[in-house]
């Protein structure tokens, strides 16, 4: 049998730039949950904010680096703006990457400040609260973004610039690349922040709060900072989606990214960054497949497939937290080389 | 013209009751299981497709209350004992017991909107747009929901104070919920009496669902779209206090239905769109000035 290479190129760059995404984001709840232990259940919040505000301020931008002049409002009459945008960027990939960052650091800034907002009214409370707090303020942005017109045009949702139109039949291949760059930074980083002073803070703090506290470990401050990184990653990760979709709605929900990112963690293992990476491929892998093979099984089921993937999903967890709650690599505690060989000394000496 | 209408106050009354409802068994469970269940929203929805259920055989779906109490219950009595008991007997910490709570809520999601899509293709009703209000009685012009949903809660109110303080079974959940240790030293079966407050608890979210079809447009989400407001209700009236509940209902439930109708009278109606803020503004304050709930304020006296 001749296998269908285009198809399965396009299958893969697919595959590969939701895994990206989604590694940033578990990477980012690692962060929030896996070292500082904040009971993150509104992920959602700072994810659509990256993607709603890159969706608001995108075209504007490009109009006005690009310096177009134009009376259409850059939301609501966005593809007659876009289509003098987009033939301009087409050929000058420079101020597209310029761009792209651009957006990256306004989605990073707007995630971290959602996540402030979010943990404000709990972040000295127990856990219980602090997760009711979070779970209840992500609820919130969907409401916003479809009743606030000029945000994304409500409900219609809004188109943003082709960033990658320069590479021509490219560009979602160079789309996930960037997507798998900026994954590989956020994994680069959260194996480096775990080794740094802020981590061991961090983890002191999850493992016992009051012991923390009584050495002079503020636990808001350390609380704030956790969720201002991990929400600076989940706007980054908003963003970049949007700019691969080049298009975005008021549509994300709480099982696509809250639960998943959620699921995904578990399966690896909270706390361990090699976990997050398992456990998001095999979840990329299962959602792209059954989605590759809808029409297979729609043949016998008499429902949409999409259920069978909450229904067997809300299951798994179930028997994930039951059998297997340190997930299938868990944490190792990581132990600095100067330490480690003061240890092996003093072995030897007895 | 006047500032606030009686239909607009009737309305404000009516949800107040039904959110009374849902949050009193957020409450109960946090009392007695030390956790937030995050799949009350899907408890409530069961109560919905209770309604339509009792509807399509025929009767009025008002009696889908006692259908969906059966039914919520029955929920409650599966989360508790197929996942959160062998999570319990493993000691595994809150935050775990959470996060099945979540993940049951989502298994319950797919579930019922697999039943809405079999309600729509057999029965050719539109399951997804589920709407009573042509159904409904009324009396003197007071829709009777706001009639049958007030009177639920004060017959809830009163069958749980009743069964908690005059009943042996209501003293020793009771006792489970002050100190489980001791509870279980003299006997009492505690994974039982747990279990038991799952079924109040899931059937009074069922008994609330029903109603809802009533009040607003309903359909598989719906649950979902009110989960925050049920925890804010829940939290403000003080997450310890069972009677805290319908007090915290009433506070967010006038808030959000009538004070939003008086701001929209003079900044514009727009306003209205956004009134799912106000509960959790309220959560927000309460939190931070509150944390243990209004019943919990002490009234200083002399």
């Amino acid at each position: 049998m001749q296998l269908p290479l285009n198809e399965i190129a396009l299958f893969m760059t697919d595959f590969l730039a939701l895994f990206g995404v989604y590694l940033i984001v578990t990477i980012s709840l690692n962060i929030q949950r896996g070292l500082a232990g904040i009971p993150q259940f509104g992920l959602m919040f700072a994810i659509a904010g990256g993607a709603y505000i890159t969706g608001n301020m995108a075209t504007r931008i490009a109009v006005w680096i690009l310096g177009i002049k134009t009376d259409l409002d850059p939301v609501i009459d966005c593809t007659a703006v876009l289509s003098m945008v987009n033939p301009m960027l087409n050929t000058q990939p420079m101020t597209s990457f310029i761009l792209i960052l651009i957006y990256l650091a306004i989605g990073a800034t707007f995630g971290a400040v959602l996540g402030l907002i979010q943990v404000a009214p709990a972040i000295r409370l127990r856990e219980d609260y602090l997760a009711i707090t979070l779970l209840a303020f992500a609820e919130i942005i969907n409401v916003i973004a479809t009743a606030y017109k000029p945000l994304l045009g409500g409900a219609f949702g809004v188109q943003v610039p082709s960033v990658y139109g320069w590479a021509g039949g490219y560009r979602y291949g160079v789309a996930t690349l960037a997507i798998l760059v900026i994954a590989a930074i956020s994994y680069l980083y959260a194996e480096y922040l775990e080794r740094t002073p802020l981590g061991r803070t961090l983890k002191a703090i999850r493992e016992n709060e009051v012991a923390a506290a009584s050495l002079g470990k503020s636990l808001v401050k350390y609380r704030a900072i956790a969720i201002v990184i991990g929400s600076a990653l989940c706007g980054m990760a908003g963003t970049l989606w949007t700019l691969y979709g080049e298009y975005v709605t008021p549509t994300y929900t709480r099982f696509y990214w809250t639960f998943l990112p959620w699921l995904m963690v578990l399966l690896g293992g909270i706390g361990s960054n090699r976990g997050a990476l398992l456990g998001t491929a095999i979840f990329v892998a299962l959602d792209k497949l059954i989605i590759y093979y809808k029409h297979s099984f729609e043949a016998f089921l008499p429902f949409d497939v999409v259920w069978l993937d909450y229904i067997l999903l809300g299951i798994i967890t179930a028997i994930i937290l039951i059998y297997r709650p340190q997930g299938l690599l868990p944490e190792r505690p990581y132990i600095p080389k100067d330490i480690r060989k003061r240890i092996e000394e003093k072995i030897k000496q007895f | 013209m006047e500032i606030i209408s009686l239909g607009t106050l009737i309305s404000a009354l009516t949800w107040s009751s039904i959110l009374s409802l849902m949050a009193i068994g957020i409450t109960l469970l946090y009392r007695t299981t030390k956790v937030p269940n995050f799949a009350h929203a899907s408890f409530v929805t069961t109560g919905v497709y209770s309604a339509t259920i009792v509807s399509l055989m025929g009767f009025h779906p008002y009696l889908g209350m006692f259908l969906g109490f059966i039914l919520g219950g029955l929920e409650g009595l599966v989360l508790f004992y197929a996942i959160l008991e062998p999570l319990r007997r493993r000691r595994s910490s809150i935050f775990i017991l959470m996060i099945a709570t979540l993940s049951y809520d989502i298994l319950l999601y797919g579930l019922l909107n697999v039943l809405a899509d079999d309600l729509q293709t057999t029965y050719k009703i539109l399951a997804r747009m589920i709407y009573y209000s042509r159904l409904d009685f009324s009396i003197g012009g007071v829709p009777g929901v706001a009639v049958i949903s007030l009177l639920a809660l004060i017959t809830t109110v009163i069958l749980l104070y009743i069964l908690l303080n005059r009943t042996t079974l209501g003293v020793a959940l009771r006792a489970c919920m002050e100190n489980t240790a001791l509870a279980q030293t003299l006997g009492i079966n505690v994974s039982l009496m747990l279990l038991f407050s799952w079924f109040i608890a899931g059937g009074i979210a069922g008994v609330a669902g029903a109603l809802l079809p009533f009040y607003t447009m309903c359909g598989p989400y719906i649950g979902m779209l009110y989960i925050a407001e049920m925890f804010c209700a829940s939290i403000l009236g003080g997450l310890d206090q069972i009677y805290g509940a319908p007090l915290g209902g009433f506070l967010i439930g006038f808030a959000k239905v009538a004070l939003i109708s008086v701001l929209a009278s003079f900044v514009g109606p727009w306003i209205t769109e956004y009134a799912p803020i106000i509960p959790l503004a309220a959560m927000a304050v309460a939190l931070v000035l509150v944390p243990k709930g209004l019943v919990a304020i002490k009234i200083r006296r002399g």
